[in-house]
């Protein structure tokens, strides 16, 4: 039906798509596990990691060096956020840091607007060279994309894994008064896992720059897909959040091939039948109410 | 809180409100007021009584809206009729959508809308372009009949109608709040393991006073679609899912009027400040941000306790 070529292709352009989603949705998720926060403003970090692409790429002349500035212009934001807004409602109930975080997506949004405008900026890709993989030319960049993809997962697998600070942020995901107890700064933990969530949308925001136009609006674009990553994968797992996001890389990019209208709408029905058969998401904790 | 006035007086003021107010604002303004009033009635009652907050009311708003514009295209002239049809339509949207989304948290619920709100702006848009005509919307401002009593085409005598209807909507949500059921929903937002201990079902409780609510969203679907004389995806865009929201937290979480004040507040800001600053977004954002630092009570939430003092000094003590 589809020959090989088109399917490798998708299935690489699947992939790559499935990193990016990778990087935004793991900062989301990672807040809702330790924060109880859902932080509707790791969009804002990717647009303005995308925006730093673009213009420190183009002012320095070296995609990379816009990447690392857009990792470290969100991270910085993430953190001047956390302590002056985030830290004021952690005690209050989900839906409430989801009301305040979206307003400062738009906020920020606004202020995009403000500095550079409505009119979608292009970004060259770092290299143009294709590989070859099975037989089929398979643009670098994207398996660069999946490269980075991978070593963030092995990275925050490692760091919650074999470091002091990931430990104490695992167990404060099971429960943050015993931490507290242990004598743990908490509040601490909380801007840590802030920053990294802020820096890794910033940098995936930068890595999507080039298969995008880079346009005010596409934290919101974006914001319906890494949704349905989080709910599909189970708010507050990596694991859980990794599958989904490879998951739904691929049935936008294959579900595109097949039947081009379908890429939007094919998510969506896979988040309901997930949902209808377990509504806390594949890998969800049940434990926390409401 | 709930029953500041006796249920008539505190409608009939409200009312009042927005009759002088017609008086001394322009036409156009108050039309926005009364259909975006209706439109957080829904949103409101969600988020005050039931506890969920959704950020997919553009969907339900959309979904009442084409469902008018169909009617009103493709088959009859009558707006009333119409109107009809987009609430028809919002009730069986909402009655097919409601079971699957009313299991879920509240936090999930509020993802699981906005995901919805994007998918229907994508069939608007882009899927069912044959019969939607995607971007160029649907225009039927030319096929509309005049109605006998009140010609819903006259913007002046929309007005008349749209006040009537919003009387009628206030008194069926004062209505709720007083019956058992009003109760249970607030009692289901509060504290569900123990409504659930009394014996009675936490599901079909939040699957009624969902389909209410956003069959009231479809109500101002179809209102706009009829005030506007057409109907375009970008009516139910996502971008615009926060307004709801904010005009709710503005107006007061719960409270039975918040929504007139709020959106008489909103409409009134965005006329002031799109004229003196072109950026739209930025004001909103950190409205919203503020809001939710400060003054989370919102206007009328702090007006009313002043106000009943005032009205009624005897039931000071005996409010709340």
């Amino acid at each position: 039906m589809i020959d090989a070529q088109l399917l490798i292709s998708g299935v690489i352009f699947g992939l790559s798509l499935g990193s990016i989603y990778f990087l935004l949705a793991i900062g989301l998720s990672l807040c809702f596990g330790l924060m109880r926060i859902i932080s509707l403003d790791q969009l804002l970090y990717y647009s303005f990691g995308a925006y730093m692409a673009y213009t420190v790429g183009l002012a320095t002349g070296s995609f990379w060096c816009g990447v690392a500035a857009g990792t470290v212009v969100a991270g910085l934001m993430s953190f001047i956020v956390e302590r002056f807004i985030f830290l004021r409602i952690y005690a209050r109930d989900p839906t409430f840091s989801m009301i305040t975080s979206f307003g400062l997506l738009i906020g920020g949004i606004g202020i995009i607007k403000f500095f550079w405008g409505v009119v979608p900026r292009p970004v060259e890709a770092p290299t143009l060279i294709q590989a070859n993989v099975f037989g089929t030319a398979v643009p670098v960049y994207r398996l660069i994309v999946i490269g980075f993809a991978i070593a963030v997962y092995a990275g925050i697998w490692l760091f919650l894994h074999r470091t002091i600070v990931g430990k104490a942020i695992r167990a404060a995901i099971e429960s943050v008064e015993h931490v507290e107890g242990l004598g743990i700064n908490v509040s601490r933990l909380f801007t840590i896992t802030f920053v990294i969530a802020g820096a890794l949308s910033g940098l995936g925001g930068g890595l999507h720059a080039p298969l995008i136009m880079v346009d005010p609006m596409m934290g919101l674009e974006t914001m319906a897909f890494v949704f349905m990553i989080v709910i599909i994968g189970g708010l507050g797992s990596i694991k859980g959040t990794l599958i989904s996001a490879l998951i739904v890389g691929q049935v936008v990019s294959l579900g595109s091939i097949i039947y081009a209208p379908m890429a939007q709408m094919a998510p969506f029905v896979m988040m309901l039948l997930v949902l209808l058969i377990r509504p806390t998401g594949l890998y969800g904790s049940p434990l926390y109410k409401r | 809180m709930l029953d500041t006035f006796a249920w008539w007086r505190g409608i009939a003021l409200m009312i009042a409100l927005l009759c002088g107010l017609s008086l001394v604002l322009p036409l156009p303004f108050m039309n926005e007021v009364v259909i975006f009033t209706i439109y957080v009635v829904g949103c409101n009652f969600m988020i005050g009584r039931l506890g969920y907050i959704s950020f997919g009311q553009p969907a339900y708003l959309a979904i009442g809206a084409y469902s008018t514009a169909f009617y009103l295209f493709y088959f009859g002239s009558s707006p009333l009729v119409g109107i009809l049809f987009g609430v028809l339509g919002g009730l069986i949207g909402s009655l097919l959508i409601g079971p699957f989304f009313v299991r879920l948290r509240s936090d999930y619920f509020a993802m699981v809308n906005l995901a919805l709100a994007v998918v229907v702006f994508y069939l608007t848009e882009k899927v069912l372009v044959s019969i939607t005509q995607g971007d160029n919307g649907l225009w039927f401002m030319t096929q509309m009949t005049s109605t006998p009593v009140l010609d819903l085409t006259i913007p002046a005598q929309f007005l008349v109608f749209g006040i009537i209807v919003t009387a009628f909507v206030f008194a069926f949500y004062k209505y709720l709040d007083g019956t058992i059921y009003g109760s249970c929903c607030l009692a289901t937002k509060l504290n569900e393991d123990k409504l659930q201990f009394i014996g009675y079902s936490n599901f079909s409780i939040r699957f009624l006073g969902f389909v209410i609510a956003n069959t009231t969203t479809a109500l101002a679907g179809a209102m706009y679609a009829v005030y506007l004389g057409f109907v375009s995806p970008e009516m139910g865009s996502p971008s615009r899912a926060a307004d709801p929201i904010i005009v709710t937290l503005l107006g007061g979480v719960g409270t039975l009027f918040g929504p007139v004040v709020g959106a008489i507040a909103y409409t009134g800001m965005k006329d002031v400040i799109s004229k003196l600053i072109g950026n739209w977004e930025l004001f909103i954002g950190f409205l919203l941000v503020f809001i939710m630092l400060v003054a989370d009570k919102g206007i009328w939430g702090t007006l009313e306790p002043i106000l009943t003092r005032v009205v009624s000094p005897r039931s000071r003590n005996t409010d709340k």
